[in-house]
């Protein structure tokens, strides 16, 4: 997975591999071969656009299986290969039909199914998931990923939204400003991130202060941790937060926001604000000061750069 | 995909030039008064081609005459093309097909053939060498393209905002002002201007049925290969619409 | 609704052929239903002259509409990505009238003309020359521009797309052409190329001014006709003309049913 905020780079970077866009330096390799000097069409690399990008004049069968069009593949052949994927796709009796009146999943499906009649060496998807439905958004990840395994095709999925890459993602890098400042299994980079912008694209908080004897200074409360002493930067994930009464900075609670699965608190004393989740049940409400515990095994130090 | 872009470049500016270029030999003979072999410019300028083409009266009067029938016609087309654009436009037609087919039949048929056809009728009726004459002589050229392009601008969007302002009480009238024509707008000018065009440089019809009181492409062919200057001068002229509807398309964004 | 537009059409279109149709067959003196004769068709058709004019427009239309052609898709394949001020230089031609660009012409082709003098010597006649090359070269040059413009209005960022996703499909240039580009521009390319033709077969004003003596274009043809003689003139013409649109007419529905033909097939 390649993910990243908007204008990262990220679909530049996959017209890059793919051969749409033209290197200024650098190489590109592919299973042992040097592919960024070759044109697009011979590096084997199959991309599923944002856009279905059918061709209006042919059927479905046609459409996916245009790859075979130019390996002289006869027509039968074709279209019966065609048919196999289409099925797959779970868009069998639609096998005949031309590309008008196709709804947005449909034609991704459509487009979907064309990039693996081409057996790539190399599947790219450039945010496949933004043209279709909320609602359908999971079944057609779930394709993606059963088709993806069945045939062991190695996959480079772009996408802005960091669930989606955790779920969709065996490895995720992170692409900020055009430069890849992270690249790891989704856990490291969700819980143990290098940079203090990771952190935050991956949705922790990031505390600064001073470690002194072992422990983190905030206001005016000590917390446990690791490391030398001197100026940090720190980051905790929301849910590692804890609320309860005892020792710990008194924040006032000034937003709490119910979401379904766990509520969002944002938490703010003097110049610290910090987010935290907690169960529906136990969330207090807007206003109210609760004390904040910052747990040691919830803090990870970020890497001097 | 983007490769050798330096060359397509240039190719592209050349062709481009190839085909506005040579028209500023217009400008420079019409505006010459002694331009001969094998001088690159004129050698002398001046206003003679200007002064012996209006001299007489014959080509203004014929400016007039063209000026007059092509405002006529235009205004004809639009008015007459207006409700068959809406069905077509709203595809109200089962089958546009053979309609389309109907009312894009001129455009295939020689000005000169159906302006001899017409000039028999013209005749009888007592109108050669009058402007009504050529204004049915040109109609049938310019209605075809009023219809087409006045259809792209009606839609079933059009059509169901004017059922909304219906159903707020506007009565037709009001409807038609305040929903219809801005929208419309833009494609009623094109259309204007279109049925202008080919009204104003209509020869073959023209030259068939106008008489006495020519239009000005009619007077103007003499000249070719005769008095060049006066040929550039009154092309001069003769291209003005021509450049306005260019300007026009250009700001209107048709080129993007 | 329809009925305005297409009653219009009617009376004024069926009514020029009706006359024509009318003229071609009253005979030199005039006269009634009774008395309609042959005689003019039959001169027409005996007429050398109308032969030559026949095949000369035949043969420049053909030309014309061929290069006009094919040379609209090279331009507009060049053009695609351009700006518009690029695009606007190539329209120029579109809204101008045939006669100024015959004038045009003229003052560039002729000899003496700018070219003669640019280039030091015109290695061809191209005003009045037998081949009537000057009636084809003005005719390209204006309908070229035409031909372009209805091509890149289909060849937009859609077609890029399509193009692209051709690409990464493994489809190389040739292939892009012909199961991308092309089925986008034919339609297009087709029935502006009718239109041309059209266009071009009825030639009147441009032969006129830029074409050959002899032989002389249809439209030429029927206007010597009438100027010549008085009394047969009128009807002779019609007969003349109503064969030239009778071709054009064909001619165009020859095209449509080829392109019609052409579409099953195709998708392979």
């Amino acid at each position: 997975m390649v993910v990243g905020p908007s204008g990262a780079g990220k679909t530049t970077l996959l017209r890059a591999i793919s051969g749409l866009e033209t290197l200024d330096s650098g190489r590109i390799d592919l299973g042992g071969r040097r592919i960024d000097r070759l044109p697009a069409h011979k590096r084997r690399c199959a991309v599923v656009f944002q856009e279905p990008r059918l061709l209006n004049h042919l059927d479905l069968l046609d459409n996916v299986g245009i790859s075979l069009l130019a390996r002289g593949v006869p027509r039968k052949d074709r279209r019966s290969r065609a048919a196999e994927l289409i099925d797959q796709v779970g868009l069998g009796e639609l096998a005949g039909r031309g590309v008008k009146g196709l709804s947005g999943g449909e034609q991704q499906r459509v487009a979907l199914a064309r990039a693996l009649c081409a057996e790539p060496d190399l599947l790219l998807l450039d945010e496949p998931l933004s043209a279709v439905d909320p609602n359908r958004r999971a079944s057609l990840m779930e394709l993606i990923l059963e088709l993806q395994s069945d045939r062991q095709v190695t996959t480079v999925s772009v996408t802005h939204d960091r669930a989606e890459a955790a779920e969709m993602g065996q490895h995720i890098a992170l692409l900020i400003d055009g430069k890849v400042l992270q690249s790891a299994e989704p856990a490291v980079l969700f819980e143990r991130p290098e940079t203090e912008r990771a952190a935050r694209f991956f949705g922790m908080n990031v505390i600064s202060g001073k470690v002194g004897g072992g422990h983190l200074r905030l206001e005016g409360c000590e917390f446990p941790v690791s490391g030398p002493d001197g100026e940090a930067v720190f980051s905790i994930r929301p849910e590692s937060v804890l609320l309860r009464s005892g020792a710990g900075p008194e924040m006032t609670v000034v937003e709490s926001v119910y979401l379904g699965s766990h509520v969002r608190l944002r938490l703010r004393a003097g110049q610290t604000e910090i987010e935290s989740h907690v169960r529906p049940g136990e969330a207090p409400a807007s206003g109210e000061k609760v004390r904040v515990c910052l747990p040691e095994s919830g803090l990870w130090r970020i890497p001097e750069p | 995909m983007r490769g050798r872009d330096g060359t397509r470049s240039t190719l592209t500016t050349v062709v481009a030039l190839v085909f506005a270029l040579p028209f500023t030999v217009l400008v420079l003979q019409a505006f010459a008064d002694s331009w001969t072999a094998p001088a690159l410019l004129p050698q002398e300028f001046g206003l003679r081609g200007f002064r012996d083409g209006f001299a007489g009266g014959g080509a203004g009067a014929a400016l007039v005459r063209s000026l007059q029938v092509a405002l006529t016609v235009t205004v004809l087309s639009l008015v007459i093309a207006w409700p068959a654009a809406r069905v077509i436009g709203e595809r109200r037609l089962r089958h546009p097909g053979p309609v389309i087919l109907l009312l894009a039949v001129p455009v295939l048929v020689s000005p000169f053939a159906i302006g001899t056809g017409l000039t028999g009728w013209f005749v009888r009726l007592g109108l050669t060498d009058s402007i009504e004459g050529l204004v049915l002589g040109h109609l049938v050229f310019s209605l075809p393209y009023a219809v087409l392009v006045l259809s792209t601008g009606f839609g079933p969007g059009l059509r169901h905002s004017e059922e909304m302002a219906a159903s707020m009480g506007l009565g037709p009238f009001r409807r038609l002002l305040m929903v219809t024509f801005p929208e419309i707008r833009p494609t009623l000018a094109v259309a204007a201007l279109l049925s202008f065009l080919v009204s104003w440089s209509q020869y073959g019809s023209s030259l068939a049925i106008s008489g006495g009181s020519p239009t000005l492409p009619v007077v103007l062919l003499p000249f070719v290969g005769g008095d060049p200057e006066v040929a550039a001068a009154l092309s001069l002229v003769f291209l003005a619409p021509a450049m306005v509807a260019l300007a026009m398309a250009n700001r209107a964004g048709h080129f993007r | 609704m329809l009925a305005p537009a297409v009653g219009t059409t009617l009376l004024l279109f069926g009514g020029a052929l009706a006359g024509a149709v009318e003229q071609s067959f009253t005979p030199p003196l005039g006269g009634g239903l009774e008395t309609w004769t042959l005689e003019s068709w039959r001169q027409v058709l005996g007429d050398p002259v109308f032969v030559d004019a026949f095949w000369f427009s035949l043969r420049t239309t053909l030309v014309a509409t061929l290069v006009s052609a094919g040379l609209a898709l090279l331009i507009a394949t060049l053009m695609r990505t351009r700006s518009a001020a690029m695009r606007t230089a190539v329209a120029f031609p579109v809204p101008v009238p045939h006669l100024i660009v015959a004038v045009v012409a003229v003052l560039w082709l002729a000899p003496g003309g700018l070219a003669d003098r640019v280039l030091g010597t015109l290695p061809l006649n191209l005003v009045r020359d037998q081949l009537g090359l000057g009636v084809v070269l003005v005719y390209v040059f204006k309908e070229t521009p035409f031909l372009v413009l209805l091509l890149l209005a289909v060849m937009g960022r859609r077609l890029e797309e399509q193009e692209e996703m051709a690409a990464v499909h493994g489809i190389g240039r040739w292939g892009r052409l012909r199961w991308v580009i092309w089925p986008a521009v034919r339609a297009p390319l087709l029935i502006g190329s009718m239109i041309v033709a059209a266009f071009v077969f009825s030639a009147f004003e441009v032969p006129l001014a830029v074409g050959p003596n002899y032989p002389p274009s249809l439209g030429t043809y029927a206007l010597e006709v009438t100027k010549s003689d008085a009394i047969g003139g009128a009807g002779q013409a019609a007969a003349a003309l109503l064969l030239g649109a009778v071709a054009s007419i064909a001619f165009a529905l020859a095209i449509l049913g080829l392109f019609k033909a052409r579409r099953e097939p195709d998708e392979r």
